[in-house]
């Protein structure tokens, strides 16, 4: 892979820069762990570099819990988002699908996408439940981002992935072509210890396509078995990088109100009528699982899951859906 | 298409007139700020300011573009509200959405039409259509059920099926009322009397579920293929973009990839009849 390379402090420097005509969020950790926080001066020195996954996903840049869709689209500010890993970077390209089709184009998501430059961060690091590899998906981005980098001690590697990546670049006066081979060399096995360490931490576990075919042939048993500690809660709708389902709720003067759903919510699919395909809690949860790595494959080119992990941290039931899998695949 | 490129904001229509057709179900008709295209079989997502939207399918004719009739029977919290609105009322419509019926595929075919209750709606809509093209037809029948005879609506509409050349039209109630001399029976019923020609019959099936289901299984017996049979399938349509995913049944988007399907698409679907 091809880097540039620029020094940490004239990097911090081009951040706290950029922030005169940027709003930027980066990956930081905090007492909590790693998330997002809005950048300003004093927290560039922590953001967190080569670690896995921010708890958010970036989904909720480009889809916000609740907005009003019948205002102006425009954003106030161009921004920046530093420190999104691949799985939500793989995530994001189904939200395109959805969000930018040709028949019906979202313009408060295209507004969004369009004026948003996106920083990849490679992670070296996994957590629990990550899964990435087992879906085919890489611990650090080619595509998607604008840029990605990585931390190798007092600098920082770039790689351009789009045009906008490059142009972005431009305004960076400090930016280098990288000569020095032993840190691409160090980088590559920085690259293939993650890419080992998940692929061992997930043996067994079935691939997308393999887990679509367990998921359509698993009986009513296993769904019952798993959904018995589930709340409805949909934790694992809400952190999940690629579901997007949502409500329109009216506001007088002919407003619209988006606001983020979860087919795990009771009611999901009730009709005026009062039929519900979706009544009963073991359906609920299949639906989710059916939408995944069943029906979403049959729409749409890119993957529904991205091996996050997020929807196993987050479910107070402490449901872990590859437990299930493996189950199924036994 | 929505208004500026927005496909979430709604087009203002003033209700001029509100058509009692039964106990419960009301046809508003209303007239959208610009003129308003669909194909007959589409759906519209019709909103009561500040309160709600629900999808509708028209009812009146396709070719008609200045005015609109959505037949809307009162069953939730929206289309209460609905049911209360006088003329001049403003209200929203989106749309259209979705794939209709494909009159193109109707031409020189028979039509056999099952319809229940309000389902009779969307039917009447492509009656219209129908008849726009009745010289390129063989026959149109259409066999409807409802409850009670004061639960039937469009009642003029059947006398004046009847006497367009090609067509024919049979009621049925589940439960008769004085005065009432036509068929008693569920409304597969009426398919006893019809004649069928099968290899150039299309049937289109629009109703509540459990007619769906039972009219749909009949239509098999009578030797009907799977993809001869066109069902308007009814969801929790909410956006009608193919996005909020209410309406998802199977790999399908009812709003974008129906609501109108064949048999033939949705046979290894489950669910389809809840």
């Amino acid at each position: 892979m091809q880097y540039l390379s620029i020094k940490k402090e004239e990097w911090d420097k081009a951040i706290e820069q950029l922030l005169l005509s940027y709003t930027i969020f980066a990956a930081a950790e905090n007492e909590f762990g790693i998330d997002y926080e809005v950048v300003n001066p004093s927290n560039i020195s922590r953001i967190s570099y080569n670690k896995a996954k921010p708890a958010t996903s970036l989904k909720t840049f480009f889809l916000p819990v609740r907005e009003n869709v019948t205002s102006d689209p425009s954003l106030k500010r161009k921004r920046v988002i530093i420190g999104a890993p691949n799985c939500d970077l793989q995530g994001l390209r189904l939200l395109d699908e959805i969000y930018l089709d040709k028949d019906f184009n979202d313009i408060f998501y295209r507004e969004k996408r369009e004026n948003t430059i996106l920083i990849s961060f490679d992670c070296f690091e996994k957590q629990e439940y990550c899964h990435c590899t087992a879906y085919g998906i890489k611990p650090w981005a080619e595509e998607v981002s604008d840029l990605a980098a990585v931390r190798l001690e007092e600098l920082i590697l770039l790689r351009v992935n789009t045009q906008r990546g490059q142009e972005f670049l431009n305004q960076f006066s400090h930016v280098q072509s990288l000569m020095d081979e032993n840190a691409v060399t160090e980088t590559d096995k920085s690259h293939i210890q993650a890419e080992s360490l998940l692929v061992g931490a997930n043996k067994g576990l079935p691939d997308y396509m393999a887990t679509g075919i367990i998921v359509k042939n698993a009986g009513e048993d296993i769904w019952k078995k798993y959904s018995a500690r589930c709340v409805s809660c949909g934790a694992c709708a809400t952190i999940c990088p690629t579901c997007t389902c949502f409500l329109l709720i009216d506001k007088p003067g002919f407003e619209k109100i988006k606001q983020m759903d979860a087919c795990q919510y009771p009611g999901f699919q009730r009709v005026a009528g009062g039929e519900d395909t979706l009544h009963d809690l073991h359906n609920r949860f299949r639906n989710r699982y059916m939408c995944k790595y069943v029906w979403k494959p049959e729409k749409f080119s890119a993957i529904a899951c991205t091996g996050c992990g997020r929807c196993i941290e987050a479910c107070i039931g402490k449901i872990n859906k590859n437990e299930l899998f493996l189950e199924l695949a036994k | 298409m929505s208004a500026g490129g927005n496909i979430y904001k709604p087009l203002k229509a003033k209700l001029v007139e509100v058509i009692d057709e039964s106990p419960l179900i009301k046809t508003f008709v209303l007239i959208p700020e610009k003129e308003f295209s669909f194909g007959t079989g589409q759906f519209i997502e019709l909103s009561v300011d500040g309160i709600g939207e629900a999808p509708f399918t028209p009812s009146s004719s396709p070719h008609v573009k200045d005015k609109l009739e959505v037949t809307v029977m009162k069953t939730g919290y929206v289309t209460e509200i609905m049911h209360n609105l006088k003329p001049g009322a403003y209200m929203g419509i989106r749309g259209p959405y979705g794939r209709g019926y494909p009159v193109e595929v109707f031409h020189g075919k028979e039509v056999l039409i099952l319809g229940g209750g309000c389902g009779l709606a969307p039917i009447r809509s492509l009656l219209y259509a129908l008849e726009h093209i009745k010289d390129n037809l063989d026959k149109v029948v259409l066999c409807y059920g409802s409850k009670t005879p004061s639960d039937c609506i469009y009642k003029p509409l059947f006398s004046r099926l009847n006497s367009i050349e090609k067509f024919e039209a049979y009621r049925t109630v589940d439960k008769a009322e004085e005065g009432w001399n036509e068929s008693v029976g569920v409304v597969t019923t009426l398919l006893n009397k019809v004649k069928v020609n099968l290899g150039n019959s299309l049937a289109v099936v629009c109703g509540p579920p459990i007619m769906m289901k039972f009219g749909t299984i009949r239509l098999l017996e009578m030797g009907y293929r799977d993809d001869q049979i066109y069902l308007s399938m009814e969801k929790n349509m909410s956006c009608g973009l193919g996005k909020c995913g209410h309406c998802m049944m199977g790999e399908f988007f009812v709003c974008k990839d129906g609501p109108v399907f064949t048999y033939n698409e949705l046979r290894n679907t489950p669910d389809i009849w809840k």
